[in-house]
């Protein structure tokens, strides 16, 4: 018998289940299991309008608890002040050399530009794969070197959630895993109408990825910079991760 | 530094008397636990999450064969694989065969508690492979040695002077003081670790079963290091750690972070779905979900125990224990501690030498109360307390009477037969297992005998009440009789015994009512 239809069987015994294949149980009515996929289509639906009706509120909300979790926040009219904000960031803390990701946002935010003015040496994401060997082998040697060795990485973010403070980040073609982490600084921007309420609607969305059979392979909740508690109980800023984190808020 | 939970006592007074501990202790309450009094209280409808939280693990494990079968089924679909393992002898021999097939020389650990029940970074440097911890209080307590101290606070004893030394060790001499510079040293120390490790070992916070996904909360960042640098992911679980829906996440973070730390969200939250997909920049390109038993079949297989299994491992019930905050963790001399550990370590190792852990507690309900899915553990400690003294071992006929309050067995009939299912099982598992009828001794049976007759009457209760302080009169000082007497030596070892008034409340309350009629 395999491993695991031997460690089901056991269950099955300690259950005082028949033992052979797990028989289906209706779900709980209390978990997210027993709504029907049909029924959260529409509560994702909800959740987009609710995200898109109440922009404004949520954006402050937002700002609000992203500070309170130790988010440097700073808030941009308009594309153009955000990208401004970005190399105002650089300048401040004496930012030389910077990684960014490939994302839709910098198509409207020009932070290249920006960051160019500002001295700034940037390094953008998808240029760093090779060909064949794509994200293997010497081509990832790189671009692990690159975030180990840049001062800040700049992203954009999928969603925000505005009960936690949190910066929502799937990783992928362009986005690395890393970019958000290694570097001592991470710059993140998000824009009005991507912030959602709370934790309860992030995962109504992440359950229609999934039923649509797109979930991708990780997603990383952010919340300001790394810290530790460890040494005597004193929460210090800035451990395995960014040492400081940047949220620019834009609209 | 080997302890034993059978030490307790010992390991508890030395801990006592040490004000260095004492002081380290004090943050546990001052810090984890009013940050979760705060943090619930500014939580809206905290006490229905709960309820909701403890409704859907109850739901899970009473039907645990049907989730693991659905997470494993969807961590191969995603491209992941999937090591049942029954004990830590086959989980270490599946993470040591994998390592030494791929090649693999280092393996950076981020915090995992069911690392530390396998004992997985001694397996490792057995046969040459280079553990690193790299959670600050994990990495710090593998300098000096040690297990952990606590389950979110590994090492919460050590001061800043002995952080200090061991660090100091590690980098050939340059010595800190601040806690800031302390962490920066530590962080310049493992960076290269990261660089270098072609394996990452974390742990499971939650693993969801139809996504196939697992959940790892931590603050620092090594988590999401362990599942990003190297290129082999090992997730370790305990089998009670998975979860139906991707939906259940919201309310099953919220109440553990919030019970843990008391913080609204931990820094970091990563949800690991498999390997990295052909078109990621990085990632792992394998992942491995090891889902360990490790005797929790025994905390299954018991109603009374079951409920054990709802445990989310916030520790909460640490933070709040009088007993732990005073004693602390090592003196548990087991992987878990405090009011949890008391119930899952005998539950889980049916080792006689754990029995004493149970009784290492006041049977307050502060656990119970703190516990972000209402784990009732003070009736577990009373249940092990009981099975510790009719010899060690549950027995199927106590076990059928018991109440189960809902987890999955929804009939008496299925109840009962799965209990003589448990005792052919126990059978071939357990050493040892006695009838535990005639365990008492005849000095403890004749004395309840005379102290219920004494205790029945209304007469000899009083006729008693009156003799005792007649008896104890010479022997109190201020009312109360302390250390030392020749009466009551037992109890007055570690507190002090009133003396019984001169006139009861009784007699008092009739003298005071004469004559007033009967208060209605």
């Amino acid at each position: 018998m395999s491993d695991r239809a031997t460690f089901l069987s056991t269950i099955q015994r300690a259950l005082g289940k028949l033992e052979g294949r797990p028989v289906p149980v209706a779900p709980s009515p209390e978990s997210g299991l027993s709504v029907a996929p049909a029924n959260l289509i529409r509560e994702a639906a909800l959740v987009r309008d609710a995200m898109a009706r109440d922009a404004g509120p949520l954006l402050d909300a937002l700002a609000e608890t992203a500070r309170k979790g130790s988010w440097v926040v700073t808030r941009a009219g308009t594309h153009e002040d955000a990208a401004d904000a970005v190399a105002d960031i650089c300048r401040r803390t004496g930012i030389s050399t910077a990684l960014r990701s490939t994302e839709d946002i910098f198509e409207r935010v020009p932070v290249d530009r920006t960051l160019a003015s500002a001295g700034v040496s940037l390094k953008v994401m998808a240029r760093l794969q090779g060909g064949a060997e794509d994200a293997t082998g010497s081509a990832r040697a790189a671009l692990r070197q690159a975030a180990f060795t840049v001062e800040a990485g700049i992203t954009g973010g999928d969603y925000a959630i505005a009960e936690t403070g949190t910066l929502v980040v799937h990783p992928r073609r362009g986005l690395s895993r890393l970019i958000s982490l290694a570097p001592p600084r991470h710059i993140a921007i998000i824009e009005r109408g991507r912030v959602l309420p709370s934790l309860d609607e992030l995962f109504i969305l992440e359950r229609e990825t999934l039923l649509r059979g797109e979930l991708p392979s990780s997603m990383n909740l952010i919340s300001g910079p790394s810290r530790t508690g460890d040494i005597e109980a004193t929460i210090v800023q800035g451990i395995h991760g960014p040492l400081e984190a940047y949220l620019v808020l834009v609209g | 530094m080997e302890t034993s939970p059978a030490d307790f006592k010992k390991s508890a007074v030395r801990a006592i008397a040490d004000p260095r501990l004492q002081k380290a202790l004090e943050a546990v309450y001052n810090g984890f636990y009013k940050n979760r009094l705060t943090a619930a209280a500014a939580t809206d409808r905290w006490e229905e999450q709960r309820e909701q939280g403890r409704a859907i693990k109850a739901h899970v494990i009473g039907n645990l064969d049907f989730y693991l079968d659905m997470l494993a089924t969807n961590v191969e679909k995603n491209g992941g694989r999937v090591f049942f393992a029954a004990d830590v002898a086959d989980a270490n021999a599946y993470v040591l065969d994998l390592a030494k097939a791929r090649g693999v020389r280092t393996v950076i650990k981020s915090k995992s508690m069911v690392s530390e029940e396998m004992e997985l970074n001694h397996a490792l440097e057995s046969v040459g492979i280079e553990p690193v911890e790299t959670d600050l209080g994990e990495y710090i307590i593998q300098l000096a040695k040690e297990p952990p101290y606590h389950i979110i606070a590994p090492a919460i004893h050590k001061s800043k002077e002995q952080v200090a030394d061991l660090l100091a060790e590690q980098s050939g001499g340059t010595r800190f003081e601040r806690a800031e510079d302390l962490t920066r040293q530590a962080r310049e120390q493992l960076r290269p670790a990261f660089q270098r490790a072609d394996m990452g070992v974390t742990g499971v916070n939650f693993a969801v079963a139809e996504s196939g996904s697992i959940v790892i909360v931590t603050n620092e960042g090594n988590g999401r290091m362990a599942t990003s640098a190297p290129r082999i992911h090992v997730a370790c679980m305990g089998m009670e750690k998975v979860i139906p829906s991707v939906r259940d996440l919201g309310l099953f973070l919220r109440i553990l972070i919030r019970s843990a730390t008391g913080q609204r969200i931990s820094t970091y939250v990563s949800m690991i779905n498999g390997p990295r997909k052909p078109q990621d920049e990085d990632g792992p390109d394998e992942f491995h979900l090891v889902i360990i038993d490790n005797g929790r079949r025994r905390l299954l297989a018991d109603a009374a125990l079951r409920e054990s299994l709802y445990c989310i491992r916030c520790g909460a019930c640490m933070n709040a224990c009088p007993v732990y905050r005073k004693a602390g963790g090592h003196s548990y001399g087991s992987v878990y501690s405090g009011p949890i550990g008391a119930v899952v370590t005998p539950g889980m190792t049916g080792k006689k030498s754990a029995n004493t852990l149970p009784f290492a507690s006041s049977l307050c309900g502060a656990c119970r109360e703190a516990c972000p899915v209402k784990i009732d553990l003070p009736r577990m400690l009373l249940e092990l307390r009981r099975q510790a003294m009719e010899g060690g071992a549950e027995q199927p006929g106590d076990v059928a009477k018991l109440r189960d309050d809902g987890g999955g067995l929804k009939q008496g009939r299925d109840d009962r037969k799965s209990v003589q299912d448990v005792s052919t099982l126990a059978g071939k598992q357990r050493e040892v297992s006695r009838p535990g009828k005639k365990s008492a001794s005849l000095a403890d049976r004749l004395m309840w005998k005379a102290w219920r007759f004494g205790m029945t009457g209304r007469g000899r209760f009083d006729a008693g009440a009156r003799l005792g302080r007649i008896v104890l009169k010479p022997f109190s000082r201020r009312g109360w009789v302390r250390r030392g007497s020749p009466f009551l030596g037992g109890w007055t070892v570690s507190r002090d015994f009133p003396l019984p008034a001169e006139r009861s409340f009784k007699s008092r309350w009739q003298k005071r009512m004469m004559g007033r009629g009967v208060p209605q």
